[in-house]
């Protein structure tokens, strides 16, 4: 225990203070991050379960089989039966087409259903959640059934042979989206269907066989076991595939707080080898000491190891109690925009926390007092007798190895965490190769200007180890908050559309070219915009090079069975991207025009979205018969797009040329945003054109909207915490010279130099490094992005030329001040008492 | 008891080899002084550094109670360090972290001394120090620290106690009150003291004076203040 009592009393004496609390931040900045990214991204998975009401659906054109419920009910996993399709209700003389969803009581088994007796509020005070569907004889049903039957709540309407109380306006369900759209919804008891009647054979009903379970070992034990059940007719649906758009924002918000958890490490890294090789050299007179009073080199190795372990131990220890507290503070900062609750972590965030700590001491402590044993006894009686220090290849080595190490396990990608290193390495050997140029630069730039600046540049360069020591902290740490900073920006410009008030809400299908002017004039009459009208026209796949699509193609794939829309452009649609084959331009269409098929009909291009045609096993060059309401024509695959889901705006699975399809029977249909106070239009376009179909996604989108600000609020709070951990580096890095510059302004001092020229001189010194720092940080930075842009965010390449003034200038500024604030010691405090307390 | 015979020490430097220390012969025996004097640069901390073990002579040999040193590997000399030798410096070397209490305390304890605070009570109360014993470097004056340092090395009852320049650092007063507990302590201790001085009053009260004038040896025997006059 006396290398314990050893450790206590070095803290107490104020050596181990920059070295502990790089520790103690170390360890709580990345347990702080790693709690609050897991309860955030467990939060944000339990978010899109509830998109799906569930942890798991299976959707089916038949009834769960019996014995998929007796297995859930040994797993312990709980279910729930949903069935939904179309009908007709009735009031009086009223009716409308309704869409029908048939729950058991137990739904939802994620999220909740929002109710009101209020119809079209939009006050959360009036809005009720609750986990529980209607009870039986009941409907709770869309506001806008309400004018469209003309009833009031509490009335009651027909369904098939039953009579049903409408008791709540239904105002949110949380799968409302993965439903047909078309008709106002009636939420009724599941046990209430035989009754109805209106569910016959053949009836075109959709069921959903909704599971969850909160323990995860025996879910995917049951999840295993009724995989090999499901056939051709039942599709597994998981949380990320319910809502892609949302997938790929929680995506990228989580690869952004694993980003700047990475980031966090590698600054705690920094901190600590920074304030490791400040203690070390501290240590080198103790060390001399103790091998004067015979203490052998083994056991001087042995008391620094147990000194090393119990630091390591104790402040990893403290470091996970304040890390646990920091983010209980982040999270009350950021509670007004997280109203989800989240859920507890695992054991995961705290073991990545301690190993944070005792692998940072190990990659960076121990290589920088490894030396410490060698130490000549004769030191204590002769200054010069200094023992050399492990070379700095094999320090750096241990820190890499130490960093990477970490990075790969925490981020578990590979591209993450070599962008970062890559990112910090350039930034490091362009301080290391263009660093001393400019501190050279300097030094003979200085000899011509005053005298502050000439004194201030050539203690630089004086000094010109120790600040190239610290100029690969400070750049490392600029460096690696700018990747952050434009990584976050880049992900929330891309954003931004989807938060967009203005966003298309609601789609109009199936307009008749006749009903097109009367809908324009409608839609027009309200003051509202569309995305542009598109025509389609509705297809079938007939045959497959030749070939008649065969029943187990049927069965393997519904777009075999069910018309398609085809549409038809000659630019490339804004969001899509060539993945395979090629866009039709003027050569290619002239090329087309002359190809016809043995019956002499002309072959026209098309170009599928990409994914679909993977699933359809078609590839670039085949050929497929379509029929519209029986007119044949054939068409050859020249190309894929992938499309993008998130700006909600028409995308067509199947695309032609103009002037090919135009001569089939069409409809058009458009997106367009519809503004809560102007939502009765779409009882009015069904009302005049009955047809027409709405698609209403205006509830998705405010909850898209509300994940979106909650995953940027996310990114922010991260950003901040990491700034936080960057400006310790910087800290670390002053410390490392200060008690030299302390002495030689205490000297200054002495000698009657005024206060102005001591923090003129540190001011200009620190604010210099600061600025070459920040000028070698952007080069790294840009690199770093580049990488990351490409990698992980999906994002074009794009120079930021902010990068390269923005770095040098606050490089300056906050090493600067950092440096100034550190020195004021020196001319506050009497001479003699600073140098006394060196 | 320290015979040192023939000690050299040869350092290469740019401008060619430097002999620091050039053929030293002496003994100390058990109990004595001896001031080691001479001018700056003249290798006098060279030669304290080689007879306490810390550094080892180019050529000659230098025997501690009967042990070559100058035979054995750095883990040998620790050991011989360990047992028999203590240290008094001129810029005191005390561990700042630590309290007087604490700096004295610690070479016991590293010695796995059970009674190392006791022990190191008695010394300070011993120095004069026993109301200052919570008290950290930085709290006490130079002549404070050096009594502390003074407490350090006899705490550990070394045979032998080197003193490099203790009083450097001192005024004359403050020095004064050091080198009499430094002989007091070692009359009462048996210890051989051998101290590196530029003080004409302090080599005067040791038995044995030697001179060093660019790292040969000027004089050795009984030694008075007239000797080192002269």
């Amino acid at each position: 225990m006396l290398s314990l009592r050893m450790l206590i009393r070095t803290w107490r004496g104020g050596e181990l203070g920059l070295i502990l609390w790089s520790l103690i931040l170390a360890v709580a900045v990345v347990t702080s991050v790693s709690l609050l990214a897991e309860r955030i991204e467990k939060a944000l998975t339990q978010e899109s379960s509830s998109f799906l009401a569930a942890d798991l659906v299976v959707r089916s054109s038949k009834e769960a089989s019996e014995e998929w419920l007796k297995e859930a009910q040994i797993k312990n996993v709980s279910t729930a039966k949903i069935m939904g399709f179309s009908s007709i209700v009735f009031h009086g003389d009223e009716l409308h087409l309704a869409s029908i969803k048939a729950v058991q009581p137990n739904y939802p088994l994620r999220g909740s259903i929002k109710r009101s007796t209020i119809a079209f509020t939009r006050d959360p005070s009036l809005i009720e959640s609750v986990d529980f569907g209607p009870d039986r004889g009941e409907v709770w049903v869309d506001a806008r059934l309400l004018p469209l039957l003309n009833i009031e709540l509490g009335d009651e309407i027909e369904l098939g042979d039953m009579i049903l109380k409408v008791s709540q306006i239904l105002i949110e369900e949380p799968d409302g989206s993965s439903y047909s759209f078309f008709g106002a919804r009636v939420l009724m008891n599941y046990a209430d269907i035989p009754a109805s009647g209106v569910i016959q054979p053949g009836s075109r009903v959709t069921y959903r066989y909704l599971m969850a379970s909160n323990d995860q070992s025996s879910f995917e034990e049951y999840k295993a076991w009724l995989e090999p059940q499901l056939d051709v007719h039942d599709r597994l649906i998981t949380p990320d595939q319910a809502q892609v758009s949302i997938t790929d924002t929680m995506d990228k918000g989580r690869r952004f707080l694993l980003l700047a958890g990475s980031v966090g490490v590698v600054l705690a890294g920094i901190a600590l080898a920074l304030a490791s090789h400040h203690f070390s050299t501290g240590q080198t007179k103790q060390v001399a000491l103790l091998k004067s009073w015979g203490i052998s080199a083994s056991r001087v190795r042995r008391l620094y190891l147990q000194q090393s372990i119990w630091m390591g131990v104790c402040g990893s220890l403290i470091g996970l109690a304040v890390g646990f507290v920091f983010h209980h503070l982040l999270l009350l900062i950021i509670r007004e925009w997280l109203p989800i609750e989240l859920p507890l972590a695992g054991l995961q965030p705290w073991i990545i926390g301690m190993a944070t700590g005792l692998l940072c001491l190990a990659g960076f402590t121990l290589p920088a007092l490894w030396h410490l044993p060698a130490q000549s006894p004769l030191a204590v009686l002769r200054q010069d007798v200094v023992s050399k220090p492990l070379s700095s290849v094999v320090r750096v080595s241990f820190g890499v190895a130490a960093i990477s190490g970490l990075l790969l396990w925490y981020s578990n990608n590979l591209y993450l965490s070599l962008a970062i290193l890559a990112g910090f390495g350039v930034t490091a050997l362009a301080s290391v190769l263009g660093g001393l140029s400019l501190l050279r630069l300097g030094m003979q730039y200085g000899q011509r200007m005053g005298s502050v600046w000439r004194l201030a540049l050539a203690n630089l360069w004086r000094r010109r180890s120790q600040s190239l020591i610290q100029m690969i902290g400070f750049s490392g740490a600029i460096a690696l908050l700018m990747i952050m900073i434009v990584v976050r920006t880049s992900l929330i410009d891309q954003w931004q559309f989807q938060l967009a008030e203005d966003a298309p809400n609601h789609f109009l299908v199936n307009v008749a070219p006749y009903e097109l002017d009367g809908v324009r004039q409608l839609v027009e009459d309200n003051q509202l915009d569309t995305a542009g009208w598109y025509a389609m026209v509705r297809g079938r796949m007939t045959e497959i090079n030749g070939v008649a699509i065969t029943e187990d193609q049927k069965d393997s794939h519904e777009s075999f069975r069910r018309e398609l829309n085809l549409s038809w452009t000659t630019e490339l649609p804004e969001g899509n991207t060539i993945a395979q084959g090629e866009w039709w331009d003027l050569a290619e269409l002239a090329k087309f025009s002359e190809k016809v098929n043995e019956a002499g009909q002309v072959i026209a291009p098309v170009s599928l979205e990409d994914e679909l045609a993977g699933e359809l096993g078609l590839k670039l060059g085949d050929r497929i018969t379509f029929s519209v309401g029986g007119l044949i024509f054939e068409a050859q695959m020249i190309g894929t797009r992938s499309l993008n889901w998130d700006n909600m705006t028409p995308n067509f699975y199947f695309l032609f040329p103009e002037g090919l399809l135009e001569e089939y029977p069409r409809t058009s249909m458009t997106s367009l945003y519809i503004p809560p106070e102007k939502k009765l239009l779409v009882n009015d376009i069904l009302r005049s054109y009955p047809t027409v179909q709405v698609i209403e996604l205006d509830k998705i989108i405010d909850r898209i909207r509300t994940i979106v600000s909650q995953v940027t609020r996310g990114l922010e709070v991260m950003t901040l915490l990491i700034l936080g951990c960057g400006v310790l580096v910087m800290f670390a890095a002053v410390s490392l010279s200060m008690s030299e510059r302390l002495q030689e302004s205490a000297i200054l001092r002495t000698l009657g130099s005024s206060r102005r020229l001591i923090l003129g001189i540190q001011l200009i010194e620190f604010s210099a490094l600061g600025t070459m720092a920040g000028l070698l940080a952007s080069a790294g930075a840009e690199l770093s992005v580049a990488m990351l842009q490409r990698y992980m965010f999906d994002l074009s390449f794009s120079m930021h030329l902010w990068l390269w003034y923005t770095g040098p200038l606050v490089g300056g500024l906050l090493v600067g001040s950092l440096g100034v604030g550190y020195s004021r010691k020196a001319v506050v405090q009497p001479p003699l008492e600073v140098l006394r307390s060196l | 008891m320290i015979e040192v015979t023939n000690v050299c020490k040869r350092v290469i430097t740019t401008e060619g080899k430097l002999d620091i220390l050039d053929g030293i012969n002496l003994t100390v025996g058990d109990g004595e002084t001896l001031a080691i004097v001479g001018p700056s640069g003249s290798g006098k901390s060279t030669l304290l550094g080689i007879l306490a073990g810390l550094d080892l002579p180019s050529s000659g040999s230098v025997i501690v109670n009967n042990q070559d040193i100058t035979a054995m590997d750095e883990e040998g000399r620790a050991m011989v360090r360990a047992k028999d030798v203590g240290f008094v410096f001129q810029s005191f070397h005390l561990l700042p972290g630590l309290t007087a209490l604490e700096n004295v305390a610690l070479p016991l304890e590293l010695n796995g001394d059970g009674k190392a605070l006791e022990t190191a009570n008695y010394y300070l109360d011993r120095v004069g120090l026993s109301s200052r014993t919570t008290h950290y470097p930085r709290q006490l004056s130079g002549g404070e620290q050096q009594r502390v340092a003074v407490a350090r090395a006899f705490a550990c009852k070394p045979t032998i106690l080197f003193a490099d320049e203790p009083t450097g650092n001192l005024d004359t007063g403050t020095g004064e009150i050091i080198n009499d507990l430094l002989f007091d302590l070692n009359r009462e201790e048996g210890t051989t003291l051998i101290l590196v001085t530029h003080e004409i009053n302090l080599a005067a009260r040791c038995n044995l004076t030697l001179q060093l004038q660019a790292g040969r040896q000027m004089e050795n025997g009984e030694a008075n203040s007239k000797d080192l006059v002269s």
